[in-house]
């Protein structure tokens, strides 16, 4: 029993004290946790785009001892340089043939699979994701023997039926293709599991219930299982994107260096070749820099109407 | 049981090795240092990899105070600049590296370097120790824009023409009519009609060193003596014109990249390929057909004029015992023996003057024909060209103007505009 106010002083003095850790416990620790990770994040991540965005503000070949500053100007060239406009076209064309190859491409097969295949679901996993095992520089090399125009399988193949393969290589759109096929060829095993993963998570009960009450099966895919998929389909839709760029990088550089004259170059490709062929590490950090802001676009934009709209109708 | 059994005798396994080491560490001390250096090199294990192996090794066994430690740099000698970039940046260098003739002056101008007449000076007490063994004009290869040498020629490499032998005799094409790059476009267009396969394929890696070689054989010059680029001359048009047509007009030649274009000679499938003398014994392994070598072609009336390939050695230890080290190791790559094993290993001719007339050299030209025309071309062969500034963009520059041509682009308008943006760069 408490009778005398000193003693409720005390006790309240005696709670608030551990009450005090206690809260600030309960602040500090989460970012305890958190300290490890946001520091490697810090060290590697932030750190780096930092120092590029400084960069790119001079003429400078990773070692001579002094930086001459220019200014905006490698900004200015990315824009205007007809070779850097030129760069920039093509990896749109890069990101719209991704999208179809590596995106809609394995959706619709892994719709296919999933509601229309009823036997063998089990080997066509395994079939499509083989080639996802193997690196990208071997499928490169291997694609470049195959398809070579003039003495390859393909060609040979071809020639029984009195036809003939372009000389690929020496077009940009056509090596445009035939780079984002090998890339195909790599990603989509994987992308096909992951979205198939996906269909196989919609509740059955509902699509039995579509069943019963005579849904055509297009409706029940398009206006129930494409909703309701809809997470995994962002996740594969940002990879495709983000890490499609990255990937047509390995047989851009076995295969065309860029060429014909920068016709199958990439953002990311001309980035390196600033900066590790021809040590202008200044026009490479603003082509990063830019690079970098396109993304960051992108991925507000995604988070704005995709994921936003999501939240609504939730 | 068992189990605790066998930890028991690894832990007393591992006991017994620490002590041992410890003591081997102790005793070698003792006796004596060793200086410890690395050597960047390009050679993968298809690429004469297992010959810079054994060189190593056979140093470190005879050299009880040094131990060299190669280490392979993929992507050739582009590939090795770009580490060795790195490495500068985080501030620590290899002790004796490979570097490409087309680096030699970035190399020369962004690294430091010991000179090798520096190092006779320092460590011989001689200045010409080992340069006395090569020609100047050897040595011209491994200066800079100022004159300096940056290292000692070490691979040095020239284009020639592989046939394929079988197909020049049913088509009727006699071998002495390719001396010439009028005679080859000739016979190729008497391929093509005959075939319908091709007839050349001019090697299109990275660089520009074969169209370099076409058009110094044709009297232009890439650059002049004031370092300013200056292939935009007639011959150096006419050089390129024949080649374009040969590709865009007639379609007699095949503009491929190199490995393909390389597969497309192999296999039979184009008659003549102008490359580099290092794939003499890839070809030699492959083919189905005879084939064989024989010097580059001129044009008509015009002096053979080949850049010569290949690297240099040059010395980036910063300490005084790693530099020794360094030097060292160095002239016992130069000795005959050493050089052979490199040369044999790699497809590579021999920098030095003794090597090349050495018995046991010639016994393998006998052996290997296809290389023998490489090495007449020696005394015709000049440096490759490297530009005093901006060297890297100059070089991407002339590879930009090659993709123009080849893909129909005029050839005196884009020869042109090259060299004014090489020049603006200077």
């Amino acid at each position: 029993m408490i009778n005398n106010s000193s003693q409720v002083q005390n006790k309240i003095a005696s709670r608030s004290g551990p009450e005090i850790t206690g809260r600030f416990r309960y602040r500090l620790k989460p970012l305890m946790y958190l300290l490890p990770s946001a520091l490697l994040l810090f060290v590697f991540i932030v750190i780096p785009i930092g120092y590029t965005f400084y960069l790119s503000f001079f003429n400078w070949n990773l070692i001579a001892p002094t930086k001459e500053f220019v200014g905006l100007q490698n900004y200015i060239s990315v824009f205007t340089d007809p070779t850097n406009q030129k760069v920039m076209l093509n990896t749109v064309i890069y990101i719209i043939l991704l999208l179809i190859l590596n995106f809609i491409f394995p959706y619709l097969i892994s719709l296919i699979v999933n509601f229309f295949i009823g036997k063998m679901k089990g080997a066509y996993k395994v079939l499509f994701f083989i080639p996802s095992l193997f690196s990208l520089v071997v499928g490169a090399m291997l694609f470049s023997w195959i398809l070579n125009p003039v003495s390859g399988p393909a060609a040979l193949m071809l020639r029984n039926f009195g036809m003939k393969l372009p000389q690929w290589t020496n077009s940009g759109s056509m090596a445009i293709i035939v780079i984002c096929l090998i890339t195909n060829w790599k990603v989509f095993g994987y992308n096909f599991i992951l979205l198939l993963t996906g269909l196989g998570a919609v509740p059955r009960n509902i699509l039995d219930a579509a069943a019963l009450d005579g849904v055509p099966k297009w409706r029940v895919i398009w206006n129930i299982v494409l909703p309701m998929n809809r997470g995994v389909a962002i996740y594969v839709l940002i990879l495709t994107i983000v890490q499609g760029l990255q990937y047509v990088f390995t047989p851009l550089n076995v295969i065309t260096q860029g060429g014909p004259y920068y016709g199958s170059s990439n953002i990311l490709y001309h980035t390196y070749l600033n900066a590790f062929v021809l040590y202008k590490t200044g026009s490479a950090s603003a082509l990063a820099t830019v690079t970098f802001m396109i993304f960051l676009v992108l991925l507000f934009v995604e988070i704005k109407f995709v994921e936003g709209r999501n939240r609504d109708v939730e | 049981m068992n189990f605790k059994h066998v930890v028991k005798r690894f832990v007393g396994l591992i006991s017994i090795m620490s002590v041992a080491l410890l003591f081997a560490g102790c005793s070698k001390s003792a006796a004596h240092k060793v200086t410890h250096i690395t050597y960047w090199h390009v050679n993968a294990q298809t690429l004469g990899g297992a010959s810079v192996d054994k060189l190593v090794k056979k140093f470190n066994d005879t050299h009880k105070t040094i131990k060299v430690t190669a280490k392979y740099n993929p992507n050739m000698y582009q590939g090795l600049m770009q580490n060795l970039q790195s490495a500068q940046a985080s501030g620590k260098v290899p002790d004796i590296v490979q570097i490409g003739w087309a680096f030699t002056n970035y190399f020369s101008d962004n690294f430091k370097y010991m000179t090798p007449t520096d190092a006779a000076q320092k460590f011989d007490k001689n200045k010409d120790t080992i340069t006395k063994n090569f020609s100047n004009q050897a040595l011209s290869f491994a200066k800079n824009a100022k004159g300096k040498l940056v290292g000692l020629p070490y691979s040095l490499s020239t284009p020639i023409l592989y046939t394929n032998d079988s197909m020049l005799a049913k088509y009727g094409i006699k071998k002495s009519d390719l001396s010439t790059w009028e005679g080859v476009s000739k016979a190729a267009k008497t391929i093509k009609q005959k075939s319908g396969k091709y007839g050349v394929y001019i090697q299109e890696p990275a660089d520009t060193w074969a169209q370099q070689a076409m058009m110094l054989s044709n009297g232009a010059q890439i650059k002049d003596a004031s370092g300013k680029a200056a292939f935009a001359s007639s011959q150096g048009e006419q050089a390129y014109q024949l080649y374009q047509d040969m590709v865009v007009k007639d379609k007699t030649a095949i503009h491929t990249p190199w490995n393909q274009g390389m597969d497309d000679f192999v296999n039979g499938k184009v008659a003549m390929a102008f490359t580099t003398v290092a794939q003499a014994s890839h070809i030699k392994q492959s083919v189905s057909f005879k084939a064989s070598a024989q010097t580059a072609p001129t044009f008509k009336a015009h002096k053979l004029t080949v850049p010569v390939g290949g690297s240099m050695l040059s010395i980036t230890a910063q300490k005084t015992d790693q530099q020794k080290a360094a030097w060292t190791f160095e002239k016992f790559m130069y000795q005959n023996d050493s050089l052979l094993t490199w040369d044999k290993g790699t497809g590579y001719l021999p920098p030095t003057k003794t090597a090349l007339d050495s018995s046991q050299f010639k016994t393998y030209l006998a052996a290997n024909p296809m290389i023998k025309p490489a090495v007449d071309e020696l005394p015709n062969a000049v440096p490759w060209t490297s530009f005093p500034k901006n060297g890297l963009q100059a070089e991407q520059d002339m590879i930009d103007a090659r993709d123009k041509i080849l893909s129909g682009s005029s050839v005196s308008s884009t020869l042109k505009s090259t060299q004014e943006k090489i020049n603006d760069q200077q």
